[in-house]
Formats: C-alpha cells, sequence, structure tokens
C-alpha cells in the first residue's frame, strides 16, 4: 500500500464499501467478503485442537490470518459449530439465549453433546470440528413439539443429546459451568474485537437466526428423516415449524436487542426440497423470521446451500433491501439477473479454485465473473463457503484479492 | 400389478408401492421380477432427478421405498440369484464424518445393481488401500462433505496408485466436488448428486449407456 491509511480510516472505508453493496448501489469497488477455515490454523502452524481449545494460539492465528489478507471484512474466527437448539432451549431469556448459539470446544466437553465431533476428542487433532447432528425425537413426538417447543426441547430433547444433562443433578452442574465457559468466551470475543479494529475491520455486528424446519431437521429428527416426516406426516411438519417460528425469532430479536444490525442464517435443507415442498414447508416461516429482523432494522445475510436455483424466484417475496443473498453453488450471474436492484448478491468464487487452482486462474475467474455482475453494483464477492481447506496455498488467496482489487473498481 | 408397482415408485407413493409389492408376493409373483421392476424405478427416479424434476427429498424417499420393498424380496431370493452388475467399495474420506451422502449414493448403487461394501466415515488412506487389496473391486468411491475432505481424497487416490492398486475405476461424490477437484485428486470422476454418481459408475464400467 502506498499511502499508510489508519486503522479507523480503513475500517470505515470497508464499512462503506460493504453498506453500499447491500443497499444495492455502487461502492469505490467490489467488496470481497472474508473468509476463513482450517487454513486458519494451518497457516498459523497450530492445530485444529488449538483452535478450538486454546484462546489464546486461536487468536494469534486469526491475527496472523486476518493481517495477511486483507478481506473487506474479518473472515476467520474462533472454532465453533451450530448450537441453535440450545437458543430455543433459552428463547424465554433474551439475556442468555444469543450466548448458546454455538458449541465450542469447551462447551462440547462440558455439555457431553452427541451432536459434534471436536478435534483431539473423538476426531483426530488436525481434523475440523464437525457437526453430525443425529435422530433425538421420534415421529409420534411431533404433537408434544407442536404443544411446547421451549419446553419439549429443554426437558425432552437435551436431556437426550448431552451426556452430562441426562439428570437434574448433573444438568445443575453442567449449567454452571457452561455459565462459566462463557464468560471465558466473552473475553476472547472482546478481545477478538480489539484485533479486528486494530487491523481496520469493520464493525459488522453480527447476530443469528435459523430456519424453523432446518431445527427440526439438524437437531431433532435429522436430515434424512425430516425429508421423510414431510411426505409421511406433513400436517404435523406443517404445525412444528409454525410451532418453532416464536422461539427462533424470540432468540433472533434478542440479538437485535443487543445491537446487532445483522443477522447470519445459514440454511441446510433448502437444496433438498422441490419447490413445491420448498414453498409450503421451508419459506413461509423462514420469510417470517426475515420479516420480523427486518422490522426491526436488521438485515439478515442468508446463506444459500447447495444448489438454490430451483427456488430464487422465492426471494422476491422480501421487500426490496431484506438483506444478503449468500450463494454456494447457484450461479451468482443468474443469480445476479433475477434479483438485480430487490437483493445484493454475494459469492461466486468456487472453493475449489481456490484449493487446487493457481494464482493465474483465479485472475482470470474473477476478471471474467466481475464483468459479468459488477454493473450496477449490489454485489459481494467471496468463496461459496466460508471455509477454504488448510492445505490450500495461500498465494491463490492473494491472488484473488489482488484480482478484486484489479477488476473490481467501479 | 408390476406396473403400478413401478408408477408408484416413481410417484413416491410409499404405502402404495409397499402395498402392491406385498400383494404381488402374496399372490405368487416372481420375486426376480419385482427386483427388476424396482430397479427399473429406481433408474427412472435418478433420471428424473438428473433432468430437476426431482430433488434430494424424492432421492430419499425412494431410496427408502425401494429399501422397504427389498426386505420383502431379498429374503425370497438365493443370493446367487441376485444379480450384480460391478463391485464398489466405498467410504468417506479422512477426518469427515459425514454419511448421508454416502448412503444417499449407496442405496442407488444398491438399486442400480451394485454390490457395495461401506468402509464407514473418516476412512484412512490405508483403510481404502486394505479394502481395495480385500475386496477388489471394480470401483472405489470416495465421498465428503466438507471443504476439508478435498485433500485426503488426493492423498487416497495417491496412495492406491503407490500400492499398485490401479486396476478400479476411482469416482468421488460429494457437494463440494467438482471437475477441478477431479483433476486434482486424479480420480476418474466425478458426481455431487447420487443420480448422476451411479449413471457414471455404469458409464466407467461400460453399462448403462443404452437409450
Amino acid at each position: 500500500m502506498a499511502i499508510a491509511v489508519s486503522a479507523e480510516q480503513l475500517a470505515k472505508e470497508r464499512l462503506t464499501r460493504v453498506e453500499a453493496a447491500i443497499n444495492l448501489e455502487e461502492p469505490d469497488r467490489v467488496p470481497i467478503w472474508g473468509f476463513g477455515g482450517e487454513i486458519v490454523a494451518k497457516y498459523a502452524g497450530i492445530t485444529e485442537h488449538d483452535m478450538n481449545y486454546d484462546s489464546e494460539k486461536a487468536l494469534m492465528a486469526i491475527e496472523k490470518f486476518a493481517r495477511d489478507f486483507p478481506f473487506d471484512t474479518l473472515g476467520a474466527g474462533p472454532g465453533g459449530l451450530d448450537g441453535r437448539v440450545f437458543c430455543v432451549a433459552f428463547a424465554e431469556h433474551d439475556d442468555l439465549s444469543p450466548l448458546v448459539t454455538f458449541i465450542t470446544g469447551p462447551l462440547h466437553d462440558i455439555y457431553g453433546d452427541k451432536y459434534t465431533r471436536f478435534p483431539g476428542r473423538e476426531i483426530s487433532e488436525n481434523a475440523t470440528a464437525q457437526f453430525r447432528g443425529g435422530t433425538f425425537m421420534e415421529p409420534d413426538e411431533y404433537d408434544q413439539l407442536i404443544e411446547d417447543p421451549v419446553g419439549f426441547v429443554a426437558e425432552t430433547i437435551l436431556p437426550r443429546v448431552c451426556k452430562n444433562l441426562e439428570t437434574p443433578r448433573d444438568a445443575m452442574a453442567t449449567w454452571v459451568r457452561v455459565g462459566m465457559q462463557l464468560q471465558k468466551s466473552a473475553m476472547q470475543g472482546a478481545k477478538l474485537g480489539e484485533i479486528s479494529a486494530k487491523l481496520g475491520y469493520p464493525m459488522l455486528p453480527m447476530g443469528w437466526a435459523y430456519a424453523p424446519l432446518d431445527i427440526i431437521g439438524d437437531f431433532l429428527r435429522g436430515v434424512d428423516k425430516v425429508v421423510l416426516d414431510i411426505h409421511r406426516y406433513p400436517d404435523k411438519v406443517k404445525k412444528a415449524t409454525e410451532a418453532l417460528k416464536k422461539p427462533i425469532i424470540d432468540y433472533a430479536l434478542a440479538y437485535a436487542r443487543m445491537g446487532n444490525k445483522y443477522a447470519f442464517i445459514p440454511l441446510h435443507l433448502n437444496e433438498y426440497l422441490s419447490p413445491k415442498l420448498y414453498k409450503e414447508f421451508y419459506w413461509p416461516t423462514l420469510k417470517e423470521v426475515i420479516l420480523a429482523l427486518y422490522e426491526e432494522g436488521v438485515k439478515s445475510i442468508v446463506f444459500f446451500e447447495g444448489h438454490h436455483e430451483q427456488h430464487l424466484e422465492t426471494i422476491l417475496d422480501l421487500p426490496r433491501g431484506w438483506g444478503i443473498a449468500y450463494f454456494e453453488k447457484t450461479d451468482v450471474v443468474k443469480a445476479k439477473e433475477v434479483l438485480k436492484d430487490h437483493t445484493c448478491v454475494m459469492g461466486g468464487v468456487p472453493i475449489s479454485l481456490i484449493a487446487s487452482g493457481t494464482p493465474e486462474k483465479i485472475d482470470e475467474f474473477v476478471k471474467d465473473l466481475l464483468e459479468k455482475v459488477k454493473p450496477g453494483g449490489g454485489f459481494i464477492l467471496t468463496a461459496g463457503v466460508g471455509a477454504v481447506p488448510a492445505e490450500t496455498p495461500p498465494e491463490n488467496i492473494t491472488a484473488l484479492i489482488e484480482a478484486v482489487e484489479k477488476y473490481g473498481k467501479y | 400389478m408390476t406396473e403400478k408397482i413401478f408408477n408408484s415408485i416413481v410417484g413416491m407413493e410409499e404405502e402404495n408401492a409397499l402395498k402392491f409389492a406385498k400383494e404381488y408376493l402374496n399372490d405368487g409373483g416372481d420375486p426376480q421380477k419385482l427386483l427388476d421392476v424396482c430397479r427399473e424405478a429406481m433408474d427412472e427416479v435418478g433420471e428424473k432427478f438428473e433432468k430437476g424434476e426431482y430433488f434430494l427429498s424424492e432421492l430419499l424417499l425412494s431410496g427408502e421405498i425401494f429399501k422397504g420393498i427389498m426386505d420383502l424380496t431379498l429374503p425370497l431370493l438365493k443370493e446367487s440369484e441376485v444379480e450384480t452388475i460391478g463391485k464398489i467399495v466405498l467410504g468417506t474420506v479422512q477426518d469427515d464424518i459425514h454419511d448421508i451422502g454416502k448412503n444417499i449414493f449407496k442405496a442407488f448403487a444398491e438399486a442400480a445393481g451394485f454390490e457395495v461394501i461401506d468402509i464407514g466415515v473418516d476412512v484412512p488412506e490405508e483403510k481404502f488401500v486394505e479394502a481395495v487389496k480385500e475386496h477388489n473391486p471394480d470401483i472405489v468411491g470416495m465421498s465428503c462433505l466438507i471443504t476439508a475432505g478435498i485433500n485426503p481424497m488426493k492423498r487416497t487416490v495417491e496412495a492406491l496408485k503407490e500400492a499398485g492398486l490401479t486396476g478400479a475405476k476411482i469416482i468421488i461424490g460429494g457437494g463440494r466436488v467438482d471437475e477441478e477437484i477431479k483433476e486434482f485428486s486424479g480420480a476418474d470422476a466425478w458426481a455431487d448428486d447420487a443420480a448422476r454418481g451411479v449413471r457414471l459408475c455404469k458409464e466407467l464400467l461400460g453399462l448403462g449407456v443404452e437409450g
């Protein structure tokens, strides 16, 4: 960089750039959204186990990665996997429901949960932490879920999922330990905020939300089972998504009350469903979650996992400028055509290109892509998934950032 | 009756498919013929998926229907009578514990007539090598969901080559594999859905190029 810019100034420029894209305007150049993944630990020479269990080492690795790969937003973050079912269980407590969004390594040990596998625990210390889910509810229990979703999840599901919540006497100790661990996480979060500010990353206070049907698929019935349930017990599944809507909105709005202006919503079942099933069982309640946030001034960033071409038009049901549609395998050129001047589109770079391509190929790809999606603004470039493999050549990531600088200017 | 069975499988009518299959067998129907009809129906489901008429939910449901009918049919057939079109050693590669994609592929591969030896998830290279030595398959199928599975795929392909096990074709599968990853890993084919995966397995063996 020729001219030294203060971190504060840099953060402001980046924020303006990202916000312009979200507001469907042309920024000074196309923003590049940060990503991380297994490469963060590898690049700093620490293990995945360290990344999840050693707060100091993890922060060092995040700082190194964030310094060397200057995206427009901070991509690397501490380890943790989705634990949204805990948020449902705590939905009646605004001060707590956001805190249990993730199952971190230490929380995994404290809960003894069966959803996740952590490095140095069930899997090797260099493997990335993984969410496995499972079946923790039987089809004949839908009525209980519909009747009292929070109570059913808190009192029936969690003791099945977590070894250390099986009995009330174990649960007492477990929740105290969870509280103590959350204090430590908050300290790590504060330090991360300092690193972020020091390196000129913008503050994008990020909350989270979830699609009601994904709660059932990921945490209660299992992804494969819920898909069969839709065919076998359609009414019950539909009522259950309706019932889960309130606790999820309560939880998402608890984040908003903490001052978060954005909500990230990763989807899972969208790719599994035909347009008919999507419109009947998935989209209506997800839409209401997004709208409830929108009404409170929170913009959603929805990650449409896998292929979403078949459902693209449904996004037009939302108000213009509702947030960001982040696509994994959906062709962003096509998506931008459909969503032009309505929704900010994000994504575009296949993970395979970053992981196994060359800087020249990446340069060429970005040039070609931006020619198509840059005009008119409302586009943010990033990797198809926010996690690149450990062995990714670092020069590929640099090439990507440089290509956006080169071809992304308006 | 076989037409009704075919149509209810393709039409995702789980109850009807099972009911008709039961009736057919109770009335003295030929289990081998029933197996053939079910395989044709699954083939049709796969085609509809590849055309974009069906989605993963239909693949999962038809796999379940097929399994339900096979539970009734297979005990009536002698093992030697169940014809297979090839053998696949299948596993999710090291450091990846996901199995839904692998299981959908397995269901469709079996429905297509492949014998599938499932060696599980988080399978290290050595275990793939051992399994290939032991079973001498026509095809090795490697699955991964997370991006961290890309390099283990490459390492496994290399390990098989180093062990001199070059007889079997290698197909990689999973949500995040593509042509680029195929080239990178050195595999022979790739698929990001089960229908395409099974079609390519047949093609790799020079089968199923009809129509």
